[in-house]
Order: C-alpha cells, then structure tokens, then sequence
C-alpha cells in the first residue's frame, strides 16, 4: 500500500515534470522541470531496489546534466523577443500526439506480453558491491570504451564552443 | 508491485520526449526531450534488471548515465554555438538544407 | 551470258562514278571528262545491243538468252533473283532504246552546256539508261518492277533538275506521286498473280506456262491492275496530269524519258504479259478505249495550246493512246512497232523543239516564235520530216505503224474505236502541222537575234531524222509487197485478224487523207497571221483550259487530302499526342517539384515524417498482429 501511493506520487511527479518540459513557453520552466522528471526518476529507482542506480542518477543527471543545462540557458541570455515564437504549438503537439499513439501502444503491449512479476532478489541486489563487481568483470570493456566516449566528447565541447581565433596581426 | 504501471510509466515518458522533439521549436527543448527519452530508457532496463534479478541491467544504465553526460555536453555545445551565430535558438532558423526554390 | 548484265551495269556504274566526280567538287566545269564519260555508257550499252541483235538473227523465234547476277531472295518457295533475259521483244526494244538514248545524250551535251549541275546531270540521265535497261531486260517481274520504280525516281529527279525553281518540284513531286498511284495498282497486281501461282516458280517464263492454272475472274483483275501501273507511267486518263507539267525539266529530259522511252513501258508492260492478256481479251477491250478517249483527249487539247513543250507532250500522250489501243486488242507488233517508230520521229520533234527554244533564247511560246524557216533550214527540215511522220503520211515511219493498228481496230471490229482513232489522227496533222506552222513560217525573219546552236545538237537530228524516214518500211505489211519484217522478227502472241487487201487499201487511203486534210487546214488556219487563241465561244474555253482537270484533280484530292493532313497535324498530332506526352512529362515535374517543398530544412518536419512512417507500421502491427 504505501509502496503503491509513494510510486503513484513519484509517477505524477514524473509527468508533471515531463509536462512542464514541453508545454512551458520558458526555456528555463522546461528546465525546472527536467529537473524534476529527473528526481522522480531517482525516486523511482529507488523503489525499485536500486540504491546504486539512485544516487548515481542524482549526483550525475540532476546534479551534473540539469545543471549544465541551467548555465547553458542562463549564460546564452537571450532576450524575450529572440526566442521563438511558436504560434501553433498547440496543434503541432495534438498532431504529435495522435501519431505517437500507436507507437507507444505499440511497446506497451509488447512489454506486457511478458507476463513477468516481481520476485524476491538477493540482499545485495542493487547495491554498490553488486554493480561494481560486475561492471569490472563482464562490462569493464564497454567501461574504459565509455571513459574514452567521455573523453572525446570532453574535448570536443571544447572545440565546439569556444570563440573564433580572429588573427589581429 | 506489479511491473505494468512501470511500464506503462516509461512508455509515456518516451512518447512524452518522442511529442516534445517534433512539436518544439526552441532546440532546449528538444534537447531536454531527448533526455526525457533516454531516461525513459533507463527506467525500463532498471526495471527488467529489477525483474531478473540481474545486475547487468543496472550497470547499463550506469553506463547510459554516463552517455548521457557526454551527449549533454555536446548538445549544449552546439547551442551555444549556434545561439553565437544566429542569436536565435529556433530550430526552424537553420534550414540551409532545404531545397532551392526553383519555378517549374 | 553475261553479255546482258553489262548492258544493264554499264549505264549504272557510269552514272556513280559520274555522282562520284561531281560531288568531289560541284563548282568545278570538267565538261570533257563528264562528257566523255557520261556519253561512253550508253554507246556502250548499244553496241553490246546491237551484238545482242545479231546473234538473235541466227536463233529460232522463241529463243531466250539469260543471264543471273544473283539471288535476291531465297525463303523456302520463293525465290527472286536478279537476272535478265532477252527474248526477240526483248531485243528490239533494248536495241532501240539504246540507239535513241546515246543519239540524245549526245543532243544533251549540248544543250546543257554551261549548267552549273552539268556532272549531276549526266549522273542521272546515266541512271536513267539503266534503269530503263534494267525494266526491259528483266527476267522476272519484280525485277521489272525495281526497275519500273527505278525509272520514276529518275524522272522525278530529272524533271525536277532545276530545282530552285519551286514549280518545277512541284511538277516533279506530281509527276512520282501519280507515277505511285499507277505502281500500287502494279503491286496489287504482282501479289495477286503471285497468290494465284501458289509457288509454282516467278519468273516471265515460268508465269506463261503456269497462266492456265488462273481463273479468269482472278487473270481478269490482274489484268486490269497491270494496266492501273501503265496508266500512270504511260500517262493514259485518268493518271496522265502530270505529262505536261513534266515539261519543266530540261528538253533532253523530254526527248529521252517522256517521248522515247520511259511512258512506253506501259506498253511493253503489256507487250511482255501478251500471254496473260491474250487470256482475257475483254480486259483488252478495256484497254484499248481507254487508250482510244485518252488519245482523242490529247490531241483535242493540243490544238489550243501555246507552249511548243506541251503541244508536244499532249503529242505524245495521244500517240501512246494508239498503242494502247494496239496491245489492248491483241496486236501486239503493232503497237511495239509504233512504240519503235514513235521513238523516233518523237525524240527527233522535242529535240528539234529543244534547238528552237535555245535560238530564241529560251522562249517556249509559239507565238512568240516565227520566220524561223531560213535562219535554222536543218531543224526545219528535220522537224518537217518528223511531223510528216506523225501525221501518218506515206512513206515515212507514222503512217505504217499507224496504219497497221486502225487496220487492226477495224478487222476486229471495234468500229468505235476505229472511228475515234481516225478522227484523231486527222487532229494529230492538224496540231502538229500547227506547230510547225505558227514557229516557222509566219513570216520570213525571226524576231529576236537568234543564238548559235552547238553541233552536238545538230548531228543527232539528221541520223534521227532519217530513221522517221524509212524505218517505216521495216512494217511493211503484205498488202504492199513486203514482208513484215519488224513483226516477224519481234513475234509476238498476236491474236489474228482478218482484213482483206482491198479494206486495207481503202483504210490507207482513208488514213492517208486525213492527214493530208489536218496539214492543209493547219495551213490555211496558221501559216500566216497566226494569233494567240482567244475565247469566241464558249468551248474554247474550256479546251484551252485543258477542261479543267487539273482544277478538278485538286478540287477532289489534293484538297481533301491536304486538310486531313492538317486536321491530323493540328489536332491529333499536336493535341493529342504532344498533349498526352506534355501531361505526362509536366505532372511528373509538377509532382517532383512538390514533393521537393517537403524537404524545407526544419528539423521538426523530417521527424515528423518519420514519425507518420512510423505511426503506420504501429498500426499495421498492432491491428494485423497483435489484433487490437
């Protein structure tokens, strides 16, 4: 029962969030609301068990992802007027929707035909220990590609985003 | 606790991000529905790992965490530098592939 | 004996190597070498003739020389090859032919002299030779057909020889087109007789023995279909507008394709099928008064007419009338003979004609002409001689083999024809004495300065006329003492005739007369004061109009024909079928450049797309598979 009510509470959250993020008309509400998609996530892994799933997705997505994204918007600074006018949001969305619909019936169906139920894990399941163990024996190759993925795309940020050299000699 | 609603759960978020991407025009936006999307992701695999048992879906995700973060920085790489040229984040602003209007 | 093909190859392969030459270079005046050349072919083609007629005197009557050059076609039954014979009918016609045909290209050295296209028309007049060689010596029909075609084309191409005059194409485009009309009925007539055979072999020979097994209905058509052909080459009603339109090509041209040669292949068409038409003798019939109206016709309009050319084409379409109405009643010597005599005294009048026309500086208008008398005695004299003929006045050439076909006409008796034939040769001395008359007497000075004329002009008209003269005597009949020599030798299947001396006789003096009559009345009408033939009454009109047949042949044909092509031109030409390729061209474009507006560069859009893509496949799934 409160397993129940805390996963519908996580789960409103969860939509309310996902809302804000494509209704808003402000680039900062979408934010906000990205970053409470993103607890709720957190809070959902959490119910699912998953201690090591929770605190990485805190500390990565909403601490690192959310925040980027939070000085990204406030550093581009655009005024009012700059920002796009989307007179027909609201029909684009409808439409959207409608042609979504299927697909997303699509999965939902298909995952449902599993017939699978929760069963009892192992006490450690979820936990720091477990992840780390398996991760450096079976995943430790998709790990160091990971940290190279991590590398690159450090360093091309940086490549990306900085200011034309003007030669001024 | 019954997988359903999860699913169910993580299917919205996707089609949520999937509606986001098409419909807006501010490229925050998309971007922020991508990362809806992949998340939605992520819930679903912590989910099937949480069902099998197996702690093979949670390093997944770990590494999709990880991902994530890569692609956010690049993302938001772009937009600076496309906000810089254009002073405009309209996604409709940067239609230079079209095809040149020619009279029949 | 290949002694035949050289006959037929020399003329051909003269007429390449002169194209060859002058397409080297078309400005450059090489008179002697086209000259020579172009004059060498046809004196070949004759003494080779000629060696042909010699050795013919010696074999039986129904000897056949062959020849093959090689087989055209071999498709299981059917076989054609090109090759040649000469039977006795072949020998005379080829003998006179290339006699006549070297005397002209003689002539027409002269008389070209100085044209620009002097080489091109050598050329062609070599072509010419051959392909009337060709049509004489065949050996099957279709061979003769090839050559029948061959023939046209170079008289359209010589007739229309000064082409940048656009009359004279169109007189030429007239001239093929009715030539074409005739050879459909000629091609109907070769498929119908080839149907009728069953494969029981093509060639002359093999058809005469193969004949009997041919209905009459169907040997009837073919008859009729044959004589279709003839009527257009031969220039018989109703195929005949386009011989005095062919006078716009220059005067050799006249003499050689459309007096002595080319319009009697008619006539030896008839002449080689005597086997066939002997079989179908009311066929016959049907051909002799078409040859009979057509010659009346002819000569009727000739007495009103004013281009000495076409006085002389009418001439010749009367002429040819006669020998029809000879084949076309079975005697077939007759009318090859007066095919021989015509030659002739004809060649002689057009290039008599053709020396006048030069003196007074290219004028054809006869009464422009006059008190040409003294100043050109030898035309005169010769053109004198060669109307005596065609007048049928004993002893030149005209009268005998005139005679011997009203004779003909008379003992079988068709007195309808026999008649008209008569009233028109009292209309042929009447016209022809007219002719000669208004251009060389009227007066004792001519009325302009007259230019020189080249001895190659001159020379050929003494030989020519001298033939008119006497080679009438080669068909002196029997009532007379003579032996028929031309129609022994020729021996063709004649269908006898019975006539006795003493109608004969009757019939000569008759004949006689009347040519006597027409040359006097001639005098008293023109031999002074002669004047343009105005309307005084209403039939003149009509007669110097020619009765209109031209109008009428535009008014029912070409008209009719010319708004169908048009009509199809304008509408379903360009209508229609350019429409229907522009609405399928223009709907492809218009659709493409629509489909391009889908790709507007927005990001937004192409998810878009693929999200429609996507939604379908969902619901294929989900409805096909998964039932919903």
């Amino acid at each position: 029962m409160l397993e129940n009510s805390i996963f519908a509470l996580l789960a409103l959250f969860l939509m309310i969030g996902a809302m804000m993020v494509i209704w808003s008309r402000e680039t900062i509400l979408s934010a906000f609301g990205f970053l409470v998609a993103m607890l709720a996530i957190a809070g959902l892994f959490a119910l699912l068990d998953n201690s090591f799933l929770f605190l990485a997705q805190i500390m990565v997505t909403a601490g690192a992802v959310v925040v980027l994204s939070l000085m990204v918007v406030t550093s581009i600074n655009l005024k009012e007027e700059n920002l796009p006018k989307e007179p027909y949001k609201f029909r684009w969305i409808v439409v959207s929707s409608i042609l979504v619909a299927p697909f997303g019936l699509l999965i939902y169906r298909s995952l449902i035909s599993l017939h699978k139920s929760f069963a009892e894990v192992s006490s450690g399941y979820g936990g720091l220990e477990m992840v780390g163990d398996r991760l450096f024996t079976d995943w430790v190759l998709p790990f160091e590609i990971v940290s190279v993925l991590l590398l690159a795309a450090m360093l091309a940020a940086i490549v990306i985003a900085r200011k034309e050299i003007r030669d001024d000699s | 606790m019954t997988p359903e609603p999860l699913f169910a759960i993580s299917t919205l978020l996707f089609c949520i991000g999937l509606v986001g991407i098409i419909s807006r025009r501010n490229l925050f936006v998309t971007y922020i529905s991508i990362e809806l999307m992949l998340s939605a992701v992520n819930l679903l695999l912590a989910t099937f790992s949480r069902l099998h048992g197996d702690s093979a879906g949670s390093v997944m995700v770990l590494l999709m965490i990880a991902v994530i973060a890569a692609e956010a920085a690049l993302f938001l790489a772009i937009i600076i530098q496309l906000a810089r040229s254009k002073k405009s984040i309209d996604s409709d602003e940067f239609s230079q592939l079209q095809q040149p209007r020619e009279s029949l | 004996m290949n002694l035949l093909s050289f006959i037929v190859l020399i003329p051909f392969f003269s007429a390449l190597v002169l194209g060859l030459i002058y397409l080297s270079d078309t400005k450059k005046d090489r008179f002697t070498l086209y000259t020579s050349i172009g004059i060498l072919a046809p004196t070949l083609s004759m003494i080779l003739s000629i060696m042909l007629w010699i050795s013919m005197l010696d074999q039986d009557s129904d000897t056949i020389f062959y020849s093959k050059l090689f087989s055209w076609v071999e498709l299981g039954d059917f076989h054609i090859s090109v090759a040649f014979m000469a039977d006795r009918l072949t020998t005379v016609m080829v003998t006179f032919i290339t006699f006549v045909g070297t005397l002209i290209h003689i002539y027409a050295a002269g008389y070209m002299r100085g044209d620009e296209s002097y080489g091109k028309f050598f050329s062609y007049f070599n072509l010419f030779m051959g392909s009337m060689l060709l049509l004489i010596l065949a050996s099957n029909p279709i061979i003769m057909f090839v050559g029948w075609e061959l023939v046209g084309l170079s008289s359209y191409l010589l007739i229309g020889f000064y082409h940048k005059d656009s009359a004279n194409i169109k007189a030429a485009n007239k001239a093929f087109i009715l030539n074409r009309v005739g050879d459909f009925g000629f091609v109907m007539a070769l498929s119908i007789l080839f149907l009728a055979l069953e494969g029981s072999g093509y060639s002359f020979v093999s058809i005469e023995a193969n004949i009997h097994t041919i209905s009459t209905p169907t040997l009837s058509l073919i008859g009729i279909l044959l004589f279709v052909g003839a009527m257009g080459k031969s220039a018989q009603i109703p195929l005949y507008v386009w011989l005095p339109d062919a006078m716009a090509g220059p005067t050799p041209v006249s003499a050689l394709i459309h007096a002595a040669t080319m319009v009697t292949a008619g006539v030896y068409m008839v002449a080689r099928f005597a086997f066939l038409y002997n079989e179908i003798p009311h066929v016959g019939e049907f051909i002799a008064i078409v040859g009979a109206i057509s010659a009346l016709f002819a000569a009727i309009i000739a007495t009103y007419q004013d281009d000495i050319k076409k006085i002389l084409a009418y001439s010749t379409m009367s002429q040819l009338g006669y020998m029809f109405v000879a084949v076309g009643l079975g005697a077939y010597s007759s009318g090859i003979f007066h095919v021989f005599t015509h030659a002739f005294f004809k060649a002689l009048l057009f290039m008599g004609a053709g020396a006048v026309i030069i003196a007074m500086h290219h004028e054809q208008n006869i009464f422009k002409m006059g008190g040409l008398k003294n100043s050109l005695r030898l035309v005169y004299v010769t053109m004198f001689i060669a109307t005596l003929a065609i007048s049928g006045i004993p002893p030149f050439a005209g009268f005998f083999s005139k005679d011997a076909i009203l004779a003909a006409a008379f003992a079988s008796e068709h007195y309808f024809i026999w008649g008209i034939g008569t009233l028109t040769a009292f209309l042929t001395a009447l016209y022809m004495f007219r002719m000669l008359f208004i251009v060389f007497y009227n007066g004792t000075q001519p009325r302009v300065k007259l230019s020189p004329i080249s001895k190659f002009m001159d020379r050929p008209l003494i030989i020519l006329a001298f033939g008119s003269a006497t080679l009438g005597l080669l068909g002196l009949g029997e009532a007379y003492g003579g032996s028929n020599i031309f129609g022994s030798f020729i021996s063709l299947p004649d269908r006898t005739l019975h006539i006795s001396h003493s109608s004969e006789y009757l019939l000569a003096i008759l004949n006689t007369s009347m040519g006597v009559l027409g040359m006097w009345l001639a005098y008293r009408l023109f031999a002074t004061n002669a004047t343009m033939p105005t309307v005084k009454v209403a039939w003149q009109r009509i007669v110097i109009n020619k009765f209109y047949i031209d109008e009428l042949y535009e008014l029912l044909f070409v008209k009719p024909l010319r708004s169908l092509s048009l009509f199809f031109e304008r509408f379903i030409d360009r209508v229609g079928f350019d429409g229907i390729l522009y609405i399928s061209t223009y709907s492809y474009r218009y659709a493409g450049a629509k489909f391009a507006q889908l790709q507007n560069g927005k990001v937004r859009y192409y998810a878009l797309y693929s999200m429609v893509g996507i939604a379908l496949v969902s619901l294929f799934l989900l409805i096909f598979i998964g039932g919903i």
